[in-house]
């Protein structure tokens, strides 16, 4: 006797649900609980943005960036400073260099504790969320210090920074490192090896190696499947040559390698080494300098185009720009490393039950306003 | 207060009535308007103390009441009627695909089904309702009647998220009251007897006199018996039924305003029936904890009371501590953990009984 | 069969942890509270001073302001905003720097500088604003700000405007009638300047 199969119903998650991360929407194709089949849907975000930046100049685009990865602004500006300044040639004041890394790091924790505490959340943890959010807002006070916004910061410009840090920023940054590196054992304790959390994570949604690199999966994903690959280390831009901090791969500690709970470890792993990054980082913060120094008067690029690569906190963040010498772009592309995390969920998720696709889809830590743009 | 008493009591007090069916009628209807009080004040209570018990928890202060105009009292004190207010006066939204008939029935049959469990707790010593001789194997019986209503409402709401819910609280509820029933055994055989009075007298004395502390099994009987509760009345870590993260709300999804809140005074109303029986089968009921002390009938309320809440706030902490699990982990836990402890329970429970009862 | 009783070993273990956290968390709440009741506490807004000629120079992102007197209409905030919220009509004054009486025009700032021309309009829509600071750098004049910014001993930090209606956020900063008595102001003097 053969197994008895029902009809599969076709179960429509989103665009508004508790936990698709913003207004994804997904497609699932259900036999009772057991999912055989995912087609997102996106687009319910899109801003157009890369046709924005076309009818923008080259500083205006800074703001537009920040929007894409709402979550990592500092990141996604770093990112785009970078490119153009490589594409006109700018040598950037070292003071510059090291704030620059400096709100970059503090962010890439922001958006991992918040990657982990929704993470949390979409297997039912209430507590962590909470905890972890109460740390980040912290990390934000931080921000509103330095550039006076809480979330979109447009602090990163082509061949500076906004405004220079405060005074007693440094003070404040210790602090908070001090008080924060005890939290992350209590992470640990109240969340990462509870059993229950483990049960619902390890062995889950599993992601090989192979497939992951055969579909573009970057950052903590990948890493997560045992692959060793940050462009902070292999491809350094900026001054991550300077700093001495490991890249933590998944090692499939309580389950597989490159499963839910792997790449959930993998992020929190990355939060110490951002620690780590940030002391080395305020210690070397020279004293003087003009942050405003290496501001171009009129961003004009010479002809030409550019592909350049940043790791974001969600993977290999990356923006071309073609250029034909006008103040405006002549064409910007952003390479976005959520929208090919989750290109990889329908691979992934076959064959797992519902709340475990909502598990898997949390632990690819995807940013609407990034994958749509 | 058994009926058969009151019905005593209302014949001497009101002569010219005497063996009136009337006064029947009032004796039944008075304790039932009691205990919608009970259940009523109960829930208010829980809710205010869920939302505190909470926060407390996530370094937040909750409800608070500070400021000029309309507010909730000292501490958020007026909170929960505040809400109560606020569900009363919303709109009542019935999906226009709903089974209409079905749509509306299914709140007040799981909130019937918590009530007539209520009706067997030991309140105290001569305060409960119906004194049955078979009492704890009543509530066990019609403590699963609420999954009907579940069902009907995952069913009716014409909703996959609804449907979702009901048909996983219906495999859940169901599985567990097998563990939930086999502890309950274990009582029994020490007892001998399924009266709720008389599993209480069966433990009167001091702290240790109780089934809890009496033999290691029992206590293992008692934490199954509490895990299962915890599972039969849907919260975190078993609130797979309305997992707010998976499913929006569960087999709630589609009611609003009044309808929506039966479910929740139900659901409060269950916590109240889950820690009843195990205060009463486990923790020595309305008995005080220190011997000869403290033991008149109104103590005894309180103590009842207070055990209850006591268990009611590990449940909350387990809530807000704890990730929810899957269903299939969900059945794991029972079918593979529970039960075969519980049936292993009930063995050691007779050995210990033979050497050393 | 070892691993039966390792799982309940180790959900036992990792549970009690977690008990034991929220426990010590509920106990010290008083310690660690992070609520603000909002109406009547409130953040402490950032005080800061960073490496700008101005001493106090906050830095915090809310309204967007003009001082209309110090405004000398070179629309190079018109020019930086990148989703176009700020809109600037100019006309040229008849004698660079003096005093207009009939509109309320000022004709030197207070910097110094004198004005060659009469603000029109300057419209500000924040429901449009991104809040990008974008504006405020290019100023020469600063005159255009976030409250609290280099002129925070004039105008606080105010991050509470929410209104009513949407066309309540358009801001006006030009002073009133401008326009029109400007258009009367230049009416008769046009056949001059065509001849």
């Amino acid at each position: 006797m053969g197994v008895i199969h029902g009809e599969e119903m076709v179960l429509n998650i989103g665009p508004q649900h508790p936990s698709t991360h913003g207004v994804l929407r997904l497609k699932v194709k259900t036999d009772g609980e057991v999912v055989s089949d995912i087609y997102p849907v996106i687009g319910y975000l899109h801003r157009s943005f890369e046709k924005h930046c076309e009818n923008v100049t080259y500083e205006q685009v800074v703001p537009y960036t920040d929007r894409c990865d709402y979550i990592a602004s500092m990141n996604n500006n770093l990112g785009y400073a970078v490119t153009v300044e490589e594409l006109m040639g700018i040598e950037v004041p070292e003071k510059v260099e090291y704030i620059r890394i400096i709100v970059a790091e503090f962010n890439r924790i922001a958006s991992h504790l918040l990657a982990l505490g929704t993470y949390g959340l979409d297997v039912g943890a209430f507590t962590p969320f909470l905890y972890m959010f109460r740390d980040r807002e912290r990390i934000l006070d931080m921000f509103e210090m330095v550039c006076g916004a809480r979330l979109l910061y447009n602090y990163i410009w082509v061949g500076g920074v906004s405004h220079d840090l405060p005074k007693g920023f440094v003070e404040t940054a210790y602090q908070f490192l001090d008080y924060f590196e005890p939290q992350v054992t209590e992470y640990n304790n109240l969340l990462t090896y509870n059993k229950i959390f483990v049960e619902r994570t390890a062995d889950v949604g599993v992601l090989p190696p192979d497939v992951a690199i055969n579909y573009g999966v970057t950052g903590p994903n990948l890493r997560a499947s045992g692959v060793k690959w940050d462009i902070r280390k292999d491809e350094p831009y900026s001054i991550y040559d300077k700093f001495d901090f490991d890249v933590p791969v998944g090692q499939g500690e309580l389950g597989t390698i490159g499963d839910c709970w792997d790449r959930y470890w993998v992020r929190m792993r990355e939060i110490e080494e951002s620690v780590k990054i940030l002391r080395q980082a305020l210690k070397g913060l020279p004293k003087d300098g003009d942050v405003h120094q290496a501001i171009p008067k009129k961003i004009r690029p010479p002809k030409g185009s550019i592909y350049k690569r940043t790791e974001s906190p969600r993977g290999d963040l990356a923006y071309y720009i073609t250029s034909d010498g006008k103040p405006k772009p002549y064409r910007l592309k952003m390479r976005s490393p959520a929208f090919t995390s989750l290109s990889v969920l329908n691979k992934i998720s076959k064959g797992w039950m519902l709340s475990d696709v909502i598990a898997i889809l949390g632990s690819l830590d995807i940013v609407l306003g990034e994958i749509d743009r | 207060m058994t009926v058969d008493l009151l019905y005593d009591w209302l014949n001497e007090t009101i002569p010219f009535l005497s063996g009136n069916d009337l006064l029947l009628l009032f004796a039944i209807l008075i304790p039932a308007l009691m205990l919608f009080l009970v259940i009523a004040v109960n829930a208010i209570v829980l809710v205010y103390a869920e939302r505190k018990v909470s926060a407390f928890m996530q370094d937040r202060v909750g409800p608070m009441g500070q400021g000029v105009g309309l507010h909730a009292g000292k501490w958020g004190m007026l909170q929960t009627i505040a809400d109560a207010l606020k569900l009363i006066s919303k709109e009542d939204i019935i999906p226009k695909l709903a089974d209409r008939k079905l749509f509306i029935m299914a709140p007040f049959i799981i909130f019937v089904g918590a009530f007539i469990a209520v009706i067997a707790l030991p309140f105290g010593e001569s305060l409960i309702v119906a004194d049955m001789n078979i009492g704890i194997f009543y509530i066990l019986a019609v403590s699963s009647f609420g999954v009907i209503g579940l069902i009907l409402a995952g069913w009716s709401s014409n909703n996959k998220w609804s449907l979702y819910g009901g048909m996983r609280s219906a495999a859940q509820i169901i599985s567990y009251e097998i563990p939930a029933g086999l502890s309950l055994v274990t009582v029994i055989m020490l007892t001998g007897t399924l009266s709720m009075q008389g599993i209480i007298q069966y433990q009167s004395g001091g702290i240790f006199d109780w089934i809890v502390f009496s033999s290691p099994f029992s206590f293992i009987a008692f934490i199954i018996y509490f895990i299962a509760g915890i599972a039969e009345t849907n919260r975190t870590p078993f609130d797979i039924p309305e997992a707010e993260s998976e499913l929006v709300g569960g087999f709630h999804t589609e009611y609003s305003g009044m309808r929506w809140s039966f479910f929740f005074l139900s659901e409060y109303a269950n916590m109240l029936v889950v820690n009843g029986v195990a205060v009463t089968a486990f923790l020595g009921g309305w008995q005080s904890p220190i011997s000869g002390y403290f033991n008149t009938a109104g103590w005894g309320i309180f103590w009842f009371i207070s055990k209850i809440l006591v268990l009611v706030f590990v449940m909350m902490w387990v809530r807000w501590t704890f990730p929810r699990l899957r269903v299939d982990q969900l059945m794991d836990i029972c079918w593979k953990y529970l039960l075969p402890i519980a049936l292993m329970n009930i063995f050691g429970v007779g050995l210990w009984t033979l050497i050393f009862g | 069969m070892t691993r039966y009783f390792q799982n309940i070993w180790e959900t036992i273990t990792t549970l009690l942890t977690g008990f034991g956290i929220t426990w010590v968390h509920m106990m010290k709440i008083k310690k660690n509270n992070v609520t603000l009741q909002y109406p009547e506490e409130k953040w402490p807004r950032p005080e800061r001073n960073i490496g700008f000629n101005h001493d106090d120079y906050n830095v915090i992102r809310s309204r967007l302001t003009v001082d209309i007197n110090d405004c000398i209409g070179c629309l190079k905030c018109m020019r930086a905003c990148p989703v176009g919220c700020i809109h600037i009509d100019t006309v040229k004054a008849d004698v660079r720097g003096e005093d207009i009486q009939e509109v309320g025009h000022v004709g030197i700032t207070s910097n110094g500088s004198k004005k060659a021309m009469v603000v029109t309009r300057f419209d500000i829509d924040m429901t449009e604003c991104c809040y990008c600071n974008l504006c405020t750098f290019p100023c020469p004049e600063e005159c255009i700000f976030m409250t609290g910014g280099p002129n925070a001993d004039r105008h606080h930090i105010d991050y509470e405007f929410s209104e009513y209606d949407r066309s309540d956020l358009i801001y006006r900063f030009a002073k009133k009638g401008t326009q029109e008595k400007m258009t009367e102001i230049k009416a008769p003097k046009e056949p001059k300047v065509k001849a």
